[in-house]
């Protein structure tokens, strides 16, 4: 007797399946996707035209492998699993097929919906269905439903325990000979191993703007630009546990600042790029001040609302007519000059780059010195526990004031160098969207982790310029990503972890820890 | 003693934070009464025909607002949570409502009098009422459905990780909108009997004052609708098991609710509010594009705080107070309407920093040591 | 008259209109254990919340070592010298121990984020000086070598005694221990019941106790305060305590004096 929900169950997860496949075409990804495909197996498109329809079949083939894998449950035995496999493919193939009938009756009496639902194209229906009309859809049917099957079947061999015994063995060997590899090494690698990568990192650093193409150093600069206010923001959210919402009005003061003091519109006071830059940078902590002492008494969630409501006030403002004369209203203010240093001006983009690279290497430098001072202790204790870090004698209001003001700081600097490289800054820079941005990065990087940072930037700013193809679908992956990440790994892809300070001998701990039978992990948490 | 010195000081320095809001209270309010003084006395700029037909603006929108906003209140209400897709989850609804409007124009039918016309026009009244449930229905799936994903899992987090989620959702909300409908502006096709700009004409001072059939309209419909979802949460077992979760999650459960389906349920009623909103919205306004959830979604929430959050008469409340004071607010203080959603902006940081319980809200209870 | 760390006179906190503590007068020594017992509600968190200066009382005044302390706030009040633990135990979870021990010197240290950056000398003293008191007390409190493990990750007990220590580290005259022994078992009862012995008598700090185990109270006591309902019923040596009617009948409701004295007979009887 089959336990009485399993039918249901899978139906649910081969509607939810097949939804996301629909959804997909309804939004024009296939194409995108299928194009993607085809770069994987080396093949270039030209912009703007359809890959080839085989590509397209692998993505349906793929997402049929990857929805028959995940059909069944891991504890159930065979015969059920793949009862469940055969149910959910059933339900994926034949949704998908229902829609493909519609898409091919749309197509064939050539009604036009794009009006109303921009992906439906002709073309993009038609491909959709393998360019096949009506045996497309048996196709499809046939696709979801046999592939389906295989990897459920496969995913039964991978995870039966015959498999899993043998890849841990495999692991373990690996293991081994890791350890072997690491024996052998003196001890001066040993324990240096890491300062090693660091400056091979930094030479690649060094060197590669020079011999990026003026692309990659734009990508390069607006990577390095999110990761300085990657690590300002965590002072403020990751530090101290104050939700920021409003980070961009910090880099709206930097960089109006920048614009207003060193551009010929519409002052032309031209004040220069490093005087004007450190009054970005002042005006942002007063800035802090100001938005902080009212509201150093609100907690999370209000905090966030606020703050939102603090960075949107500052746009509405930058675009209305109430400050056109002063700030150039919804035009923004142009040819911002850049900096000078010894004599020479900075004009090429990896002039730009080097700059960014300084000022993250300085960034770091602060934020890891006062991450592990009393300081930053204070700031972790205020954001795990406000009212125990209050009853140890730490004043609430001074620190979580402090923690703005260095944050702030940080974006004011951010903004100015931002807003010097383009030779442009408008109201539109300074968005909400920005702010969530930069969050964005902090929560999928991990937070209180200079890698982490580093990647989520990368992962968020710098993968999207690469990727061209995905552009569009760029903010709905952000916030899928953001669910996504909440839910799977809310601390990030690379969470920091707390310094080692009691440095006790390793046989020691290894005794003390058969007491505690918890595993020594020294994360923090988002 | 230096420690007693720099007790001192610190105390002083304490006293700094309200010395420092109530400075900024009162300039404000010097600034805003000099202001008033100005518009009214020194220019009286306006005339009562155009207050009235702020007035009128301001009802209306206002009562969009607290539909919208009654939907943050009772979600806080049980999970303590600001929703902060619920915004995205009116636009969908608008959207759902237009297409069943153009699906209706769109259908030729014989009319009474045998002559061809537009369904939406042969029968108004199905077609607007079609309209409402495609609207209140989508939004509630989806409403329905974001909690089931989005939230459920993350019940037991640190609090700051479904908001982060919530915002996520938001985005992924009005971008699957973008993507799918295109970022043009539509147009509400409104059957003829409710076209925008049409109304009951009162003459004010000589001057004609247009009373909108669609802001009659909405504001008929959403007092109706509030009526109706105070009836459910007091009379119905659906309100008491509502209240019974705001209260004590746990207890509730020990008591025989089942926790998850009526905070489900919450968000089913907050989203057929929100759904109904946004087609009121597209009918009084006209306007539909996939950011048109995000503006009124924040309002909504500061009327909901304005309030007193998790206080259902006190969304409602503030929703209308909002409404009418961002109506009448820029020809009160004589600033460019552009600036209107600075208005609301700063009622909210005004509000949650002095007065965080709101209007009707109680004392939200500090964290107990 | 020996010196006073604690008096309070006539404090009262009320809620709403309930009166949680009601003109309380305590006259706690230096260097004892006093301890304060009562059913539960009786207020003894209440107190001790008005001491730490969570609460500002409605009525009366609090005064340590002579000083009004009433209206301070708890940050300040930890400056002067008063530590605590929670009955629910509040450490910073995802701090290794000896960071939480190194957070609570925090009123005891001065620099600040500039010289963090910088790395001033008198940092770099203060840095080392600090690190090595908190090994110190890692050791005091019986977890030397569990230091670089998350504070959410120690097992109970030892979480407590974290507490403890995170208390001790800014060198306080005074520590505020909420039921420090809850939920623990025997062994882990007996360890607590030590350490806070060696607390008064190697570090001559003074121990305010709220405690419920009556046996490990009457044993560990200079002092003993019964509150029932806000009010104190009763003080004095541990001996006074245990035979004073009001006590027992505040724990077993009215007439319990009476069933107590037959039950004491009985088991006398049984005895003989």
């Amino acid at each position: 007797m089959k336990p009485p929900n399993l039918f249901r169950k899978s139906a649910e997860k081969g509607l939810v399946y097949s939804l996301v496949m629909i959804f997909m075409m309804m939004i024009g990804f296939h194409v995108v996707a299928a194009n993607l495909m085809s770069k994987v197996f080396g093949v270039t498109v030209l912009r703007g035209s359809i890959p080839e329809v085989r590509f397209m079949a692998f993505v349906h083939i793929l997402f049929a492998f990857l929805f028959g894998w995940g059909a069944s449950d891991r504890q159930r035995d065979k015969k059920s699993r793949i009862r469940q496999g055969l149910i959910t493919s059933l339900t994926a193939g034949g949704i998908i097929a229902l829609f493909s009938v519609l898409l091919n009756y749309l197509v064939e009496a050539q009604i036009d919906i794009r009006q109303y639902l921009t992906a439906f194209s002709a073309d993009s229906m038609r491909y959709f269905i393998l360019n096949q009309g009506q045996s497309g859809i048996f196709v499809l049917f046939a696709i979801y439903l046999f592939t389906g099957l295989l990897g459920t079947i496969l995913a039964i061999i991978f995870q039966s325990e015959k498999a899993q015994t043998s890849r841990q063995s495999l692991k373990a060997k690996i293991g081994e000979a890791a350890q072997t590899f690491s024996d052998k090494m003196p001890t001066l690698v040993k324990k240096h191993w890491k300062y090693g990568i660091y400056a091979i990192l930094v030479v690649v650093l060094l060197i590669m703007p020079m011999r990026w193409g003026s692309y990659y150093n734009f990508v390069a600069s607006v990577v390095g630009v999110y990761v300085i206010a990657g690590i300002g923001l965590n002072i403020m959210v990751g530090l101290s546990g104050q939700l920021m919402l409003g980070y961009a009005a910090f880099f709206a003061m930097g960089a109006y600042s920048v614009a207003l003091l060193n551009a010929p519109t519409p002052h032309g006071i031209m004040l220069g790029f490093w005087p004007s830059l450190l009054v970005g940078v002042v005006a942002a902590m007063i800035g802090a001040v100001l938005l902080g002492l009212p509201i150093m008494r609100l907690r999370g969630d209000y905090l966030a609302i606020v703050t939102l409501g603090f960075g949107e006030i500052i746009r509405i403002l930058l675009k209305s007519d109430l400050l056109i004369d002063f700030t150039g209203g919804p035009r923004g203010i142009h040819a911002i000059q850049g900096p000078t240093l010894f004599g020479r001006s900075f004009t090429s983009d990896s002039d730009y780059v080097y700059l960014i690279l300084v000022f993250i290497a300085i960034s770091i430098f602060i934020y890891q010195r006062l991450a592990n001072s009393r300081t930053g202790r204070a700031w972790l204790a205020i954001k795990e526990d406000p009212i125990a870090a209050q009853a140890t004698g730490i004043n609430l209001r001074g620190y979580k004031l402090l923690a703005l003001i260095i944050g702030a700081a940080f974006a004011g600097l951010v903004g100015g160098i931002a807003a010097a490289r383009n030779a442009f800054t408008g109201p539109n820079d300074h968005s909400l969207m920005v702010s969530i941005n930069v969050l964005s990065l902090l929560i999928v990087g991990g937070m209180n982790s200079i890698p982490g940072i580093v990647l989520g930037a990368f992962a968020l700013r710098g993968l999207p310029e690469i990727l061209r193809e995905v552009e569009t679908y760029r903010q709905l992956a952000f916030g899928i990503l953001l669910i996504v990440m909440m839910l799977v790994r809310p601390k990030g892809l690379w969470p920091g972890s707390r310094p080692v300070l009691e440095k006790v001998d390793e046989e020691v701990v290894e005794e003390i820890s058969t007491e505690i039978k918890k595993p020594k992990r020294k994360r923090t948490h988002a | 003693m230096i420690a007693t010195k720099k007790e001192n000081f610190l105390l002083k320095l304490r006293g700094s934070g309200t010395i420092i809001r109530y400075i900024l209270g009162i300039l404000a309010g010097g600034y805003l009464l000099w202001r008033l003084y100005r518009v009214f006395i020194v220019q009286s700029a306006f005339g009562l025909e155009t207050w009235t037909r702020l007035l009128i603006a301001g009802l209306v929108i206002g009562s969009v607002y607290a539909l919208i906003a009654i939907g943050y209140t009772l979600v806080y209400g049980v999970l303590f949570m600001i929703n902060f897709a619920h915004g995205e989850v009116m636009m969908l609804g608008s959207f759902a409502g237009f297409f069943v409007l153009e699906a209706t124009r769109a259908m030729e039918v014989n009319g009474p009098g045998g002559v061809a016309t537009s369904f939406s026009n042969a029968y108004p009244g199905l077609a607007i009422l079609l309209a409402f449930v495609a609207g209140m229905s989508f939004s509630a799936l989806v409403g329905f459905y974001l909690e089931k994903i989005a939230y459920r899992p993350l019940r037991k987090a640190p609090r700051l990780i479904p908001l982060i989620s919530a915002i996520g959702a938001s985005f992924a909300l009005q971008n699957a909108a973008l993507l799918l409908f295109s970022p043009q502006t539509r147009t509400y096709q409104n059957p003829d009997i409710l076209t925008r700009g049409q109304g009951w004409r009162l003459m004010i001072n000589d001057s004609a004052v247009i009373l909108p059939y669609t802001g009659v309209f909405t504001m008929v419909l959403s007092i109706i609708l509030m009526v109706g979802l105070i009836l459910l949460v007091k009379r119905t077992r659906l309100g008491k098991s509502m209240r019974a979760v705001a209260m004590d999650k746990d207890t509730a459960a020990l008591m025989g609710i089942d926790v998850n389906k009526t905070i489900s349920n919450t968000f089913i009623i907050s989203g057929i509010l929100a759904g109904s909103a946004g087609v009121m919205w597209g009918l009084h306004n006209g306007l539909l594009h996939y950011f048109v959830g995000f503006l009124p979604g924040i309002k909504a929430f500061t009327a909901a705080v304005l309030g007193g959050i998790g206080n259902i008469p006190g969304a409602m409340l503030g929703g209308m107070v909002l409404g009418l004071l961002e109506a009448l607010g820029p020809a009160a203080l004589d600033i460019s309407f552009q600036l209107k959603d600075v208005i609301a902006f700063v009622i909210m940081i005004v509000i949650l920093i002095f007065k965080p319980s709101g209007l009707l809200g109680e004392v939200l209870s500090e964290e107990k040591v | 008259m020996p010196e006073l760390v604690i008096e309070t006179k006539g404090v009262s906190k009320i809620f709403g209109g309930l009166t949680a503590v009601n003109s309380v007068d305590l006259q706690i020594p230096k260097g004892h254990i006093y301890s304060i017992i009562g059913p539960n509600g009786a207020g003894k968190t209440t107190l001790f919340n008005c001491i730490s200066g969570f609460y500002t009382p409605e009525h009366g005044e609090i005064l340590f070592l002579g000083r009004k302390i009433q209206g301070s706030s708890t940050d300040l009040i930890a400056g002067m010298g008063i530590s605590r633990t929670y009955q629910n135990i509040r450490l910073f979870g995802n701090l290794t121990a000896i960071e939480n021990i190194l957070v609570g010197q925090h009123t005891k240290l001065v620099t600040n984020w500039l010289d963090a950056i910088i790395h001033t000398r008198r940092y770099r003293v203060e840095n080392s000086t600090s690190l090595s008191e908190a090994k110190d007390i890692l050791k005091f409190v019986g977890l030397e070598g569990l230091g670089d493990y998350l504070a959410l990750n120690l097992p109970y007990g030892m979480q407590r005694r974290l507490e403890i220590g995170r208390a001790l580290a800014n060198g306080p005259t005074l520590l505020l221990l909420d039921e420090p022994t809850a939920g623990m078992n025997p062994q882990e009862t007996v360890d607590m019941v030590r350490l806070i012995r060696k607390l008064r008598d190697e570090l001559g700090i003074s121990i305010i106790l709220i405690e419920h185990d009556m046996k490990l109270v009457m044993d560990i006591s200079d002092h003993i305060s019964v509150l029932d309902y806000g009010t104190k019923i009763a003080e004095g040596m541990p001996k006074e305590i245990q035979s004073n009617d009001r006590v027992i009948e505040a724990y077993l409701g009215p007439g319990g004096a009476a069933l107590a004295a037959k039950y004491q007979s009985r088991k006398r009887n049984n005895h003989a």
